[in-house]
């Protein structure tokens, strides 16, 4: 099939924009977040601090001392999600060509369709369920902001549109989704879609504090 | 407020835009029946109506190669479905016509089709006819502060999955049935192309979502939707239409007809959608004509009564949606309209907590104050 020209325009100047929005601006909030460094603590360390940083960003993959029980949904529902979409992003077959032709100029192999299909599956249902919750837990409708349902909103028209185009059969659709993605990119710098970035940051940081005082994160 | 507003005819109290929505919702409705030729019905009645674009006519085959007519006993085999050995098909059978094809066609084209689409929209006249009538049913009094629980977290989060995946299927469903008709002479072929590959895509994807929901569904609301002693009570006395108050359970007995039209026709749905997406599974293809027919059946019966749930949850019961949001509801509105279940509620916590407040999950901060009024 030829390229017609919005198509070219979307996966061609679009795609480098809104790439080079990505990439900068991730990288000006991870350097400003370092920047501002730590205070200075006088006091005589009962621990490491980098011992501490490291044992909290691996412990805390899982919930423990006791907080299973009441984050049971969220931690079930929200490895559901991640994981099935890293497993969508990194492994379904157009992604795959796509980030060998755009992006990385390499290749490996992909999942076979059966899979692809059920890891979307999976990755919606983690993200329904994940939007039943916000909008249905009296606590967290409290701290939603609107920041929230719009990452939560645009990554589903990521998805959706993603899920729309399965048939790999018409242009209009792939360039639909090639435009939510790129609007995904532009808007995450911006948003808390950064923690997919900065979990390890402020888990670090607050293991670091406990490590240094000798106490288990 | 006025009592007697609230539920006699009150049209003068309705906004501009919404007398003139209920004007063009009467308009659409009677324009078929007032003239052939006149009004958006009319439009509408020629895409879903006999002879209408919405059901494709297909040709019976007659532009054979060669000259000389088949012989009559080929026909007649072959509208006898008569399997013959074909090249090469990588599914189905070697029947040429599958004559019970055309009464399936019949059906789904000239009963389902145009009888659902009328339906959906005589649902859509009929709740804004309640509203142009009744209004939206306000809280009596004023609010208390005191909440009752009503609806646990994992009802809550199962009703909103189970809710968001029906619309999304609600949407690519209705596009896949009546686009051809409606939307096709519209957008032009390739435009609805594309859009008919997206609405197929996502409908498939989200069909088996929908499955688990609706079985985990059934399950956690089956308890207060059996038969009660009391049901028929509020039929009785005059369910949403009277103001004295029905009294009911947790649900009245219009909320269980609800419960068990959604169960049911999900379940029908669910099967249904099964064979149609596996139709290797099911070689006979009566099964998945079968398939088909219930499914648009099951479909259009349990949007047009959504309709109907979706709007006594948001715009027509003040004070109902919160239950589904937060979990808990305002005392003031149990007791409104569900009092059996309230002073069952209201007894069981004042008992189980040897006081008098009335428990609640997601309360407001110091919503749960002393000086219960069970009795009222
Ligand atoms: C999308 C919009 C929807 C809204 C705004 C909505 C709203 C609500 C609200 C407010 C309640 C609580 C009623 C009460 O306290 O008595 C409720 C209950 C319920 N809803 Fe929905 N709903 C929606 C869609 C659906 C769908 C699509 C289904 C099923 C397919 C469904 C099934 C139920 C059931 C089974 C109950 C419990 C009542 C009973 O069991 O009789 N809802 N809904």
């Amino acid at each position: 099939m030829e390229t017609p020209f919005w198509l070219w325009l979307i996966e061609g100047p679009f795609w480098l924009i809104a790439a080079t929005i990505f990439v900068l601006g991730v990288g000006w909030r991870l350097v400003s977040l370092l920047a501002l460094g730590r205070r200075r603590d006088l006091s005589v360390p009962r621990g490491s601090a980098a011992g501490g940083a490291l044992r909290a960003i691996l412990l805390h993959f899982i919930p423990h001392g006791g907080f299973f029980s009441s984050t049971t949904f969220h931690v079930l529902t929200g490895y559901l999600f991640h994981l099935a979409l890293f497993a969508l992003l990194l492994f379904a077959a157009p992604h795959v060509t796509f980030l060998e032709k755009n992006v990385l100029g390499f290749a490996w192999p992909a999942m076979p369709r059966w899979a692809f299909i059920v890891t979307a599956e999976l990755a919606f249902a983690g993200l329904i369920l994940l939007w039943a919750r916000r909008i249905s837990d009296p606590v967290q409708r409290q701290i939603t902001d609107g920041g929230d349902h719009a990452q939560l909103w645009l990554t589903f028209a990521v998805m959706l549109t993603g899920c729309l185009a399965l048939e790999e059969a018409s242009l209009a659709l792939r360039g639909l989704h090639m435009v939510m993605v790129e609007l995904w990119l532009i808007y995450f710098p911006f948003s808390r879609l950064m923690h997919a970035f900065t979990w390890a940051l402020s888990r670090g940081a607050m293991g670091a504090t406990f490590g240094r005082r000798g106490v288990m994160p | 407020m006025d009592k007697h507003r609230r539920w006699l005819p009150s049209l003068a109290a309705l906004g501009i835009s919404a007398r003139a929505g209920l004007a063009a919702m009467a308009l659409l409705l009677a324009s078929p029946l007032v003239g052939p030729s006149l009004g958006p019905g009319a439009w509408l009645g020629k895409a879903l109506g006999p002879g209408g674009a919405a059901w494709a006519q297909v040709a019976a085959p007659g532009n054979r190669l060669g000259t000389a007519p088949p012989p009559a006993r080929l026909w007649r085999d072959i509208r006898r479905g008569r399997a013959g050995a074909p090249s090469g098909t990588a599914i189905g059978t070697g029947v040429l016509v599958q004559s019970e094809g055309q009464r399936w066609r019949e059906l789904h084209n000239r009963r389902v089709r145009p009888y659902g689409g009328w339906a959906l929209l005589g649902s859509l006249g009929a709740v804004a006819l309640f509203f142009a009538l009744r209004g939206r049913v306000r809280l009596d009094g004023p609010r208390t502060g005191r909440r009752m629980a009503r609806f646990t977290q994992a009802e809550r989060v199962v009703h909103w999955y189970v809710a968001g995946l029906f619309v999304l299927l609600a949407v690519s469903g209705l596009t896949l049935m009546f686009g051809r008709g409606l939307l096709l002479p519209v957008m032009g072929k390739s435009a609805y192309g594309a859009l008919a590959s997206a609405m197929l895509q996502g409908h498939n994807l989200f069909g088996p979502l929908f499955i688990a929901g609706i079985l985990v569904m059934a399950a956690l609301f089956l308890k207060d939707n059996l038969p009660q002693k009391g049901d028929l009570l509020w039929i009785a006395k005059g369910g949403p239409w009277m103001r004295s108050h029905a009294p009911s359970w947790k649900y009245n007995i219009a909320e269980k007809a609800w419960y068990w039209l959604a169960v049911v026709a999900g379940l029908v749905l669910s099967a249904s959608g099964l064979v149609m997406e596996f139709p290797w599974v099911f070689r006979d293809i009566s099964w998945i004509q079968l398939a088909n027919l219930s499914h648009g059946i099951a479909a259009l019966a349990i949007m047009a009564v959504a309709l109907g749930h979706i709007y006594l949850g948001t715009i027509g019961v003040e004070g109902a949606l919160e239950g589904m949001t937060t979990g808990s509801v305002e005392e003031a509105w149990a007791f409104q309209h569900h009092e059996m279940w309230a002073r069952e509620t209201a007894a069981g916590s004042a008992g189980a907590r040897g006081g008098t407040e009335a428990e609640s999950e997601g309360a407001r901060p110091g919503a749960a104050r002393a000086g219960h009024a069970a009795a009222e």
